[in-house]
């Protein structure tokens, strides 16, 4: 028998602890799967999107442990242990400033780089709250966006920096 | 008005698909399942060109978990599809002609087993030899791609006669350009969901431009009535033109009936990339002259255009191109002959400019030329042959009069950036003499609509629906430009409706009325002029049944939030009451109230198939930096220009400025899906290179001029394309202006800007001096 005949059986699966979302959870799942998938096609979550499959353009951006990673080339296993936040994380507790400043500035078209986009705008602003442009330019060079030219996510970002030094400043003062 | 969030004040208003794009909860059509749900996958031609001697699928069809192996054979009806001329097979018969050609597709339980199904589909292909190139297509040795040979359209326009034209010029300027092949890079991938239910009707979840044309075209394809078929369109992760033919959805419509089970299919980039449109390949070749003076005397074009291995809008988009070579100038004598032509390659169609982008990109490229030939400034020279607004169109056909022309040239050679030309500092040179800036600039005239000859239908219908709520029903899609927002804000705006008053409904071939297609920088000027028509009937059909409940006459009677309200007649008074509301009306009515309106996009009286009525008008000024040691350009400010009437939406306007103009920077500097032999080289974002935020960093203002002639009825135009097609050629006479380099070719090669005295050039940037 050619071995393209034999059926496939499906790869095994073994069982991986990790945070989702807050969540602790057991991925039942082949270590090699691509955490995109596992999230897409596993567990239903479809805010993060899938476009090149290889690592160019974030529209599968998740943090792994607060870093960004495109979830298209992180494997299952790599999770093991770790604290995965997806676009349902960062808007489980409502509407994010960030994802304000997207809404108010006009920083989407179509909407299907968004959640990556946001993702990485959220990486970079908790990392580092005052960016200089050429650090935004680098935090979001992963991140394609084909409608809107940039123009709305750079003055969305630069809102969100804005509402976040506010409040920040607020809470010192009553603090 | 500059366009931007503080200078719009109310009218900025958050897209009310907003919340659900950044919170990653709509659901897109490729996001759907379906229980029982199986994959499909399409198997490909590995070949750009080959016969088909033998097609074996027993052993796929033998797979534990494959539910069906299709092949042409299993098409029961038209194995053919395409928007304006069916030649493109579904599933190949016994040739292949491009590598995207579909020759079987299979349905299975999962990913995996559907993609090992495909590896066991045997296909004895006969390979072929290819035709690469659109040139060689139309000779004698070329082998003949279809029945009909290598040529799928041939158009062009005379006037007066060009040989005795040139003879009385005084400088003439030849020059041939080269576009790129531009891929529309959606960031959602094609697919979609498929579902035949108990009734026997097929539901299609797929993204489109124009839902009911995949209706017609699917209903061909499967042999069954039309009204067996529902499309569903929107959202869509964005399209560009690029979605507006079928692609995925003629394989998950045959699986999911042959399988009885609901099918998805989404595609992979590289199917995407393989199977997908791309903007048409051009070389266009022009001889230019005009006399002493500068006046234009005669212009001779010639247009090549690699349409690839099928139809689709191939033709539609050589008519555009070969009305916008000629574009908003006037000439004694004209000579445009334009060839479509079939190859090999990858399929060209449809794509955001539609021809505007390469022809512009070629025109405006002869005017620099010639100016510099009479020693003119390259804008004086477009001043002295820019047509008057009487003036016909290209195809001196009448068109609807505007000072659009005059209006964006004077903002344009008014803006700070203009003026800054030939003031640019010289420190910043020495500083680091290797970096050179100039500033350049090109003009527009962008038709909008399918143009004459061509059904251009539209419409909408406005209900006051059982449950209290003004439902806005049209069949256009929203694939990001913000459509839906637009609608909502005219509803608003000229209703004076409360967003929440307000439902709006696309995309759903079973409820929607044909509104024609979402192209041509059509949709948000058919949606004011259907709101124009439905105004007084519906507040006819509507005020008159609330004036039977309030005791009101129905001429007191006005639209507001909430409610039906009488009109105030003593300002002073606050009776700002409304006097029934949505609802409460609704069910006093008992049944919803339903006004419609069809009509025709307005077009030209003439016979030139394909002339346009309306136009948008640009003129875009840029300043460049050009880097003599890396050969790359960076864009550092940008100005633009736009005629084209009231603004209905400044965020949705300027928004599809600055992404359009993202679009066209892409196309200037770094976009080509190259091919060699039939084969694509760039199979994916790592090596097609799309703009990013890096490649943004400079400034873009947006200046909407919005006066249009006071009799004019015909309100906002098209702003969907315009932005993609002024930037190019703008970009090439700021690198002339920056480097004394002109560019025939885009993408533009690095070398060609390298400094020729590297060395010298080395050795100042070491010393520093
Ligand atoms: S899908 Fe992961 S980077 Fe593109
Ligand atoms: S909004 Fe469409 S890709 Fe960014």
């Amino acid at each position: 028998m050619k071995d393209s005949m034999r059926p496939l059986t499906p790869l095994e699966a073994s069982s991986i602890p990790c945070t989702l979302n807050g969540h602790e959870i057991n991925l039942n799942v082949p270590p090699a799967k691509r955490l995109l998938h596992v999230l897409r096609d596993d567990l239903a979550m479809t805010g993060t999107k899938r476009s090149c499959d290889i690592g160019r353009c974030g529209a599968c951006m998740v943090m792994v442990d607060g870093v960004p990673v495109n979830s298209c080339l992180t494997m299952a296993y790599q999770c093991s242990g770790k604290s995965i936040t997806t676009i349902e994380g960062v808007s489980a507790g409502g509407i994010d400033p960030i994802q304000r400043a997207f809404l108010e500035e006009g920083g989407f078209q179509c909407g299907y780089c968004t959640p990556g986009m946001i993702i990485s705008v959220k990486a970079l602003l908790d990392h580092n709250p005052d960016p200089t442009p050429l650090q935004i330019e680098e935090a979001l060079s992963g991140n394609i966006c084909r409608c809107t030219g940039y123009g709305g996510i750079k003055r969305a970002v630069q809102k969100a920096i804005e509402w976040r030094k506010e409040s920040y400043e607020s809470e010192s003062i009553s603090g | 008005m500059l366009l931007n969030r503080k200078g719009s004040g109310a009218r900025w208003r958050v897209r009310p698909d907003g919340p659900d794009k950044v919170t990653g909860k709509l659901a897109y059509l490729t996001d759907m399942t379906a229980p029982d749900m199986l994959i499909g996958r399409v198997l490909r031609s590995p070949h750009p060109h080959a016969r088909i001697t033998a097609i074996r699928t027993e052993q796929a069809a033998a797979l534990e978990g494959v539910h069906a192996v299709i092949t042409h054979k299993d098409v029961p009806g038209l194995n053919r599809f395409g928007i304006a001329h069916p030649d493109q097979p579904v599933l190949c018969e016994d040739r292949v002609r491009y590598v995207g050609d579909a020759v079987a597709a299979v349905a299975a339980d999962t990913i995996a087993i559907a993609e090992q199904a495909l590896r066991l589909i045997e296909v004895d292909y006969e390979v072929l030899p290819i035709v690469d190139d659109a040139e060689y297509a139309l000779t004698d040795d070329a082998p003949s791609l279809h029945s009909q040979g290598n040529l799928l359209h041939r158009n062009g326009f005379k006037r007066g006669d060009v040989i005795t034209g040139f003879d009385n010029c005084a400088h003439v300027v030849e020059e041939t350009y080269y576009t790129p092949r531009q891929m529309h890079t959606y960031m959602e991938t094609e697919g979609g969901l498929f579902i035949f239910g108990e009734d026997g009707r097929l539901t299609v979840y797929a993204p489109t431009q124009h839902g009911f044309m995949d209706r017609m075209q699917l209903a061909r394809i499967l042999a069954i009535p039309q009204s067996d078929i529902r499309i569903v369109s929107s959202p869509i992760g964005g399209s560009f033109g690029g979605k507006d033919e079928l692609n995925v959805q003629p394989y998950g419509a045959l699986l999911a009936r042959i399988t009885n089970r609901p099918v998805k299919l989404h595609n992979s980039r590289w199917e995407s990339v393989r199977a997908g449109l791309k903007r048409h390949p051009m070389k266009i070749s022009m001889k230019t002259g005009v006399d002493c003076s500068g006046k234009l005397i005669a212009h001779q074009v010639r247009i090549i255009a690699d349409t690839g291995p099928y139809a689709t809008l191939g033709a539609e988009v050589l008519n555009f191109a070969v009305e916008h070579v000629i574009g908003p100038y006037r000439y004694d004598n004209l000579d445009v002959d334009g060839f479509s032509v079939y190859t090999n390659n990858g399929m060209s169609g449809e794509f955001r400019g539609f021809g505007g982008n390469q022809a512009i990109f070629a025109l405006e490229g002869q005017f620099d030329r010639l100016a510099e030939k009479l020693g003119l400034d390259p804008w004086e020279l477009r001043l002295r042959n820019m047509r008057k607004s009487e003036d016909p169109g290209p195809f001196d056909q009448p068109i609807a009069l505007t000072e659009g022309a005059k209006q964006v040239s004077s903002a344009m050679t008014a803006s700070t950036l203009w003026q800054e030309r030939g003031k640019l500092g010289t420190e910043e040179q020495q500083a680091e003499p290797w970096i050179r800036t100039g500033i350049g600039a090109a003009f527009t005239m962008h038709g909008a609509g399918l143009g004459f000859g061509i059904p251009d239908p539209a419409g909408g219908r406005l209900t006051l629906a059982a449950d209290g709520k003004i439902e806005a029903v049209f069949s256009y899609e929203e694939f990001g430009q913000g459509l839906i927002a637009t609608l909502e804000q005219m509803l608003i705006e000229q209703f004076g409706f409360a967003s929440e008053d307000i439902r709006i409904i696309i995309g759903d071939s079973d409820v929607v009325p044909d509104s024609g297609s979402t192209t041509a920088s059509r949709a948000t000027s058919m949606m004011w002029k259907s709101l124009q028509n439905l105004r007084p009937l519906f507040e006819e059909a509507v005020l008159s049944k609330a004036a039977e409940f309030v005791k009101f006459p129905a001429r007191q009677l006005r639209f507001g939030e909430g409610g039906v309200y009488a009109i105030v007649v003593n300002p002073d008074s606050s009776a700002e009451e409304c006097l029934i509301t949505y609802p409460a009306l609704a069910a006093a009515c008992g049944e919803p109230v339903t006004c419609t309106t069809t009509f025709h996009f307005p077009t030209s009286a003439t016979e030139k198939v394909g002339a346009h009525f309306l136009y948008t008008y640009s003129a875009v000024a840029v300043k460049v930096e050009v880097n003599q040691l890396t050969g790359r350009v960076r864009l550092l400010h940008q100005y633009h220009a736009v005629a084209a009437g009231p603004v209905m939406n400044p965020q949705g306007f300027l928004g599809q400025i600055e992404g359009g103009s993202s679009m066209a920077l892409g196309f200037a500097l770094t976009e080509d899906a190259v091919m060699s032999g039939g084969q694509y080289l760039t199979k994916n974002l790592d090596t097609y290179l799309v703009p990013t935020i890096a490649e943004h960093r400079g400034t873009i203002d947006v200046q909407a001029i919005e006066e249009l002639p006071e009799d004019d009825s015909h309100g906002p135009r098209g702003i969907g394309e315009v932005g993609s097609v002024t930037l190019a050629p703008a970009i090439a006479a700021a690198i002339y202006d920056a480097v004394g380099i002109r560019v025939t070719k885009l993408p533009i090669d690095p070398e060609l800007l390298l400094a020729q005295s590297f060395d010298q050039l080395l050795e100042k940037a070491v010393s520093g001096e």
